[in-house]
């Protein structure tokens, strides 16, 4: 009657254990690889960061207020400013700061990886088959799943929280570069073939800049996968607003939680508006 | 359509008040270690067992747990660390919302460690002691080099406390009185897996790390660590103003219950009272989990057969044999 009900224990299989074998084999044998990696991601944050720090605080809510005056309407420029602004009184500047400096270098891997795949992708429908459920785990795997071995490869800080937030941002990038990719009109295209354009100028000329806005709309949502993945990477030692909520949290301390929490909802609205403003202006013309 | 479903809701909720008919389900809570998980079974194999009642775990973090503790959905805590969550555990007690059962071990250890090859070096792997005269905690002020922190490589780095905890303050104020924060980081975990992960990723590659540890934990049972040394404790010197100046007072780990819990099963709550372990208990339980490779429940049960002279006298005699007889 068991053998109905219970699973039959012959078909055990110890697959997790093969993973954690193959990951003790890794952190012996390519431990310089992976340090690699470390120091390239490392000196790019660090280079970013302090960037960041350095430019004053009025600078960079004049520069947010004229991108949003100029990409889309003053009124849109004035709120942005004044949501940094909000974040600034309440303390959170440098922890803001920090969090873009992580935010940012993710997202400027994420699409360099992500672009070029995405594009990759959309010429070659097999190679789109076999990166689809990758894609789909990257997405929905626990993140703690990955982020221990990650831990144990690169150490605790940034860099594995990089590591995180690419892995989880980097999917929009090359969804939406694919499909832009393939929306790109027929006709369009093979206007172009009957001209005699080569298969470079054709995606150069015709297909990325009809693609852009969706490319842009792609990076846009890679951003926002960014901004939620920010609490996530505090728990592995990145430091900024994630940090803030996270100790908030520990202390079941409601009005810390809230300003660093609203912080970040600030910090998202106004990156997503902007770059859905760039993606806006070069919309293509139908 | 709709009737289907109102009626497949009103059997769901009925079978629902069937089932807590009997006698009261006990909420414990795991807040997500190994040693908390440990006590759960123990106390869960005697309360089923031998008392009869129906328990269950309820896992989350710590605050979240504890929350939990707090408004009731959780009946009983087996491990409350408390002065690492200091008010967030001493204003319910006051409040009398969450009650202090009993102090469950207080022999554990806290402070910084080091991996031990990094003092002694390790010739088997190769490893050489990149820090051979490190006694104390003061001591890495010239070894700073050695844990350089890659972030801000003009300093050294100590993984410090978990962000929220109480002892992550104190920590940040010893770092001042040793006078560690002129030439290190305090480096924030986020939180405690990945305060564990770094710290078997380093010993793995054979690697310095100077972090902040506590016993009776897995990692420690499982790696060779050694607790730096710091002044003796002195009640005096244990004071916020004279910047917690001495190695840490073992911590009372106590058994807290819910208010209302006592009323709804008394004799569970005189059980509890009765409840005392050591970490070395703990310690062994966990290893021996570690080497079998099984659960926490395996360990308990383990436990429960392997140290009848600790805990037969936690409950009286017919509960225990009732116990006894179950576990064979």
């Amino acid at each position: 009657m068991n053998i109905l009900f219970d699973f039959p224990e012959f078909f055990k299989i110890n697959l997790g254990q093969h993973v954690e074998n193959f990951e003790k084999w890794l952190i012996h044998n390519y431990d310089f690889f992976f340090d690699a990696i470390k120091e390239g991601v490392l000196w790019f944050l660090l280079q970013a960061r302090s960037v960041f720090m350095w430019i004053p605080w009025f600078a960079v809510i004049i520069i947010v207020f004229i991108l949003g005056w100029k990409l889309i309407n003053i009124k849109s420029g004035v709120t942005f400013a004044g949501l940094l602004f909000i974040i600034g009184a309440m303390g959170l500047w440098d922890e803001m700061m920090l969090t873009l400096a992580v935010v940012l270098v993710a997202v400027v891997i994420a699409c360099l990886i992500g672009v070029p795949l995405g594009i990759l992708v959309a010429y070659n429908s097999r190679l789109g088959a076999l990166v689809k459920p990758v894609l789909d785990a990257m997405q929905t795997m626990p993140s703690f799943v990955y982020l221990i071995p990650a831990i144990m490869l690169f150490g605790l800080g940034s860099v594995p929280a990089v590591f995180a937030t690419v892995i989880y941002a980097t999917p929009p990038a090359i969804r939406l570069t694919n499909l832009a990719i393939k929306g790109v009109s027929k006709e369009m295209v093979e206007a172009g073939h009957a001209f005699g354009s080569t298969t470079w100028q054709i995606l150069t000329k015709i297909e990325l800049p009809q693609a852009f806005p969706t490319i842009m709309m792609g990076i846009n949502q890679t951003t926002m996968m960014a901004m939620s993945m920010v609490v996530i990477s505090s728990m592995i030692g990145a430091k900024g607003l994630g940090l803030n909520v996270l100790q908030a949290i520990n202390r079941i301390n409601i009005a810390m939680g809230f300003e660093a929490g609203i912080s970040i909802v600030f910090l998202a609205i106004t990156i997503d508006r902007i770059t859905q403003g760039i993606a806006n202006k070069y919309k293509y013309p139908k | 359509m709709k009737y289907k479903i109102l009626l497949m809701v009103t059997i769901f909720l009925f079978s629902l008040t069937l089932t807590s008919a009997a006698k009261d389900k006990i909420v414990f809570a795991d807040p997500g270690w190994d040693s908390a998980r440990f006590h759960n079974g123990i106390a869960q194999t005697i309360i089923e067992e031998g008392y009869g009642y129906p328990t269950e775990v309820i896992a989350g973090s710590t605050a979240a747990t504890f929350l939990g503790l707090i408004e009731g959905d959780i009946d009983v805590y087996m491990e409350v660390w408390t002065a690492n969550l200091g008010d967030t555990y001493y204003d319910p007690i006051n409040k009398g919302e969450i009650i202090e059962v009993t102090v469950n071990f207080n022999d554990n250890a806290e402070g910084i460690y080091v991996p031990t090859y990094v003092i002694k070096g390790d010739s088997k792997r190769g490893i050489e002691a990149l820090a051979p005269d490190l006694k104390n905690v003061v001591d890495l002020k010239k070894y700073w080099e050695v844990f350089k922190d890659e972030e801000e490589p003009s300093k050294g780095r100590v993984y410090g406390a978990i962000p929220g905890w109480r002892v992550d303050e104190i920590l940040r104020l010893k770092m001042k009185t040793w006078g560690l924060d002129e030439t290190y980081n305090y480096f924030s975990p986020g939180s405690d897996s990945a305060l564990a992960a770094v710290i078997v990723g380093a010993y793995e590659k054979g690697e310095p790390i100077a972090a902040y540890h506590w016993e009776p934990t897995w990692v420690m049972g499982m790696l060779d660590m050694t607790l730096l040394g710091d002044e003796p404790y002195s009640k005096e010197k244990w004071t916020e103003e004279n910047g917690y100046a001495c190695e840490w007072a073992a911590m009372d780990i106590t058994i807290a219950v819910n208010k209302d819990f006592p009323e709804r099963a008394p004799e569970i709550v005189e059980f509890l009272k009765n409840y005392h372990t050591t970490s070395a208990m703990a310690n062994s339980a966990l290893a021996y989990m570690m080497e079998n490779d099984c659960e926490t429940m395996d360990a308990s049960i383990w436990f429960l057969k392997t140290r009848e002279d600790v805990w037969v006298k936690w409950v009286p005699e017919d509960i225990a044999q009732k116990v006894k007889e179950a576990i064979k």
